[in-house]
């Protein structure tokens, strides 16, 4: 289908957003994702309230059981974290991907405007929306948010899951305080991130009366040229540069 | 035939059951039950010691002790009104029993008689720190066999999931003493041990019913439990790297300080302030972008509505 043109613009009616590779990529991070929430939280609030996590923490098969699938989850979801990062450089390399201000999730100074006029469009104090690239500032705050997560809970995990390996390579100085900053970090921001994906992820991409139940391009990877139009007019206009023109003229 | 031999070989067998200590059927206990069974209160002693008259006799017989006869530890009253019986003590619990008297202020023979069958795990205690406290320092607060393993006549099994000793309820049991505010300011015990290691991996997966999460027990040594400053505690300096390998095969100088119940130094705390300015900081950001987004959606329906009319 995404090949059909409409004859009449000469444009296709969708085009592809994300490619099978990162569709995969997100299918198991967010599998992991869920996996280690759920069995992690049993453990963060293993004392309050009471004996109800004990009661969480048997559904996933008592607490060793638990403590390996999460182990499990974390580490398959470094692992796609790290093909996910080779995966960019590779594509870097064989210049498959290049560096677009109107099409990278790079944050740019821009950005910050679009929030800023965003707020002014909530508010009711400018009747325009501000115009976003491939990714607005919420997509991009996404995606690095999902970076942050993977250097400060998964590599304090893996200390945490491997502490015997990790130790040889903790330094002398740090041996007195960094086991308990490492469980901080992770439970700290572990909970971050479960409320980060509840309120906007799931705001963005599943309660967002437009995409209700939910955005179908985690499954399709395609995007409709309408809603490109209407969420992504820089990257319409870059795509279909003639199109764009004709339509302001119109 | 072969039945009828049986019987006749048994039979005799029986007689014996009655001849055997058990509260069921030996006098002894029986008569000292009768009455307290039945007594309620406490009554002072001319040491002026309070001393419980009841006894529950179906928990006394439940318990690991319960088949003993009351003389088996009651073996001499020495300050009392049922007076002297008589009895021989042995050296063995005779010396014991000068050495605990500060504890045991009725009757320390019988506080002692748990040496006729255990002494070597008595000597044990008695060399531990919570043994010194009471023979060398004379108090009376120091743990002896009955404050960990549960009141004086109903001393169960540790294996047994009601006993003050079992996993489940070890922890709390030390947290009598270790937990307490007077007792830690006496003795310039360790603070907020109890809260730390709730707090703890090995306290949570404890609480979890993770089997193998360790209980105090586990790295602070049982019966021969010693004080920080001794350099023979399992938890101290080198020592360290026996009792966690116990459990984590390889542990080094660099893993061991992993689990403390020291409070956390400034680094983690002013670390963890950080971490929750920074959650509270993008919580309120997102969530605000959210609601005020969620509003401006609606706001676009109706108005698109409208002017498609």
């Amino acid at each position: 289908m995404s090949d059909t043109t409409s004859p009449a613009q000469g444009i296709p009616k969708e085009i592809e957003r994300f490619n099978k590779t990162f569709l995969v990529q997100h299918v198991v991070m967010f599998t992991t994702f869920l996996i280690l929430s759920f069995t992690g939280w049993g453990l963060k609030y293993a004392h309050e309230p009471q004996g109800l996590s004990s009661i969480w923490i048997r559904v996933w098969g008592g607490a060793e059981t638990a403590g390996l699938i999460h182990r499990i989850a974390g580490v398959t979801m470094l692992l796609d974290f790290i093909w996910h990062v080779i995966y960019l450089i590779y594509l870097f390399a064989t210049k498959q991907m290049t560096i677009n201000l109107k099409t990278t999730i790079i944050p740019l100074p821009k950005d910050i405007f679009d929030v800023i006029k965003n707020f002014m469009y909530f508010f009711g104090l400018s009747k325009e929306k501000p115009r976003f690239g491939k990714y607005s500032y919420a997509q991009k705050f996404d995606y690095w948010a999902v970076f942050w997560g993977m250097f400060i809970i998964g590599f304090s995990g893996y200390a945490l899951a491997f502490p015997m390996q990790v130790s040889y390579i903790i330094p002398e100085f740090a041996t007195g305080w960094i086991w308990e900053l490492l469980g901080l970090m992770h439970s700290d921001e572990a909970l971050l991130a479960i409320v980060f994906i509840l309120f906007w992820h799931f705001y963005s991409e599943h309660l967002k009366p437009e995409v209700f139940p939910m955005s179908w391009i985690w499954i399709t990877g395609k995007i409709s040229t309408d809603k490109l139009k209407h969420h992504h007019p820089l990257e319409y206009e870059l795509l279909f540069p003639e199109e764009a023109k004709k339509e302001k003229k119109g | 035939m072969s039945q009828k031999i049986n019987a006749v070989a048994v039979a005799p067998l029986l007689f014996l059951i009655l001849l055997l200590p058990s509260p069921v059927f030996s006098q002894e206990p029986n008569s000292c039950l009768y009455c307290h069974g039945s007594m309620k209160g406490k009554v002072k002693s001319q040491s002026g010691a309070l001393v419980e008259m009841h006894i529950d006799a179906e928990r006394f017989k439940a318990s690991v002790h319960g088949v003993l006869p009351c003389t088996e530890c009651h073996i001499k009253f020495t300050d009392d009104s049922h007076a002297s019986s008589g009895a021989a003590v042995p050296s063995a619990v005779l010396g014991i029993s000068s050495q605990v008297s500060p504890k045991f202020g009725s009757d320390p023979v019988a506080g002692a008689a748990c040496a006729k069958c255990h002494e070597e795990v008595y000597k044990k205690v008695l060399s531990s720190v919570h043994g010194k406290n009471i023979v060398e320092k004379k108090q009376t607060d120091g743990a002896l066999c009955i404050d960990c393993h549960g009141t004086l006549h109903y001393i169960t099994r540790a294996a047994d999931g009601k006993s003050p000793m079992s996993r489940k309820y070890q922890v709390e049991t030390c947290g009598k003493c270790h937990g307490d505010k007077n007792l830690i300011e006496k003795y310039r015990l360790e603070e907020n041990v109890m809260d730390s290691f709730k707090e703890s991996f090995h306290g949570r997966k404890l609480h979890l019913g993770h089997t193998r999460a360790p209980v105090c027990t586990s790295c602070h040594g049982v019966h021969d439990i010693s004080s920080k400053s001794d350099p023979a505690s399992p938890v101290v300096g080198k020592n360290r790297l026996v009792t966690c390998g116990k459990c984590h095969k390889g542990a080094n100088e660099k893993f061991v300080p992993a689990i403390t119940h020291k409070r956390p130094g400034p680094i983690p705390h002013y670390g963890e302030k950080l971490l929750i300015l920074l959650t509270i900081g993008v919580f309120a950001f997102i969530v605000s972008h959210v609601i005020l987004e969620a509003f401006a959606d609606i706001r676009e329906a109706i108005f698109r509505k409208k002017e498609g009319k």
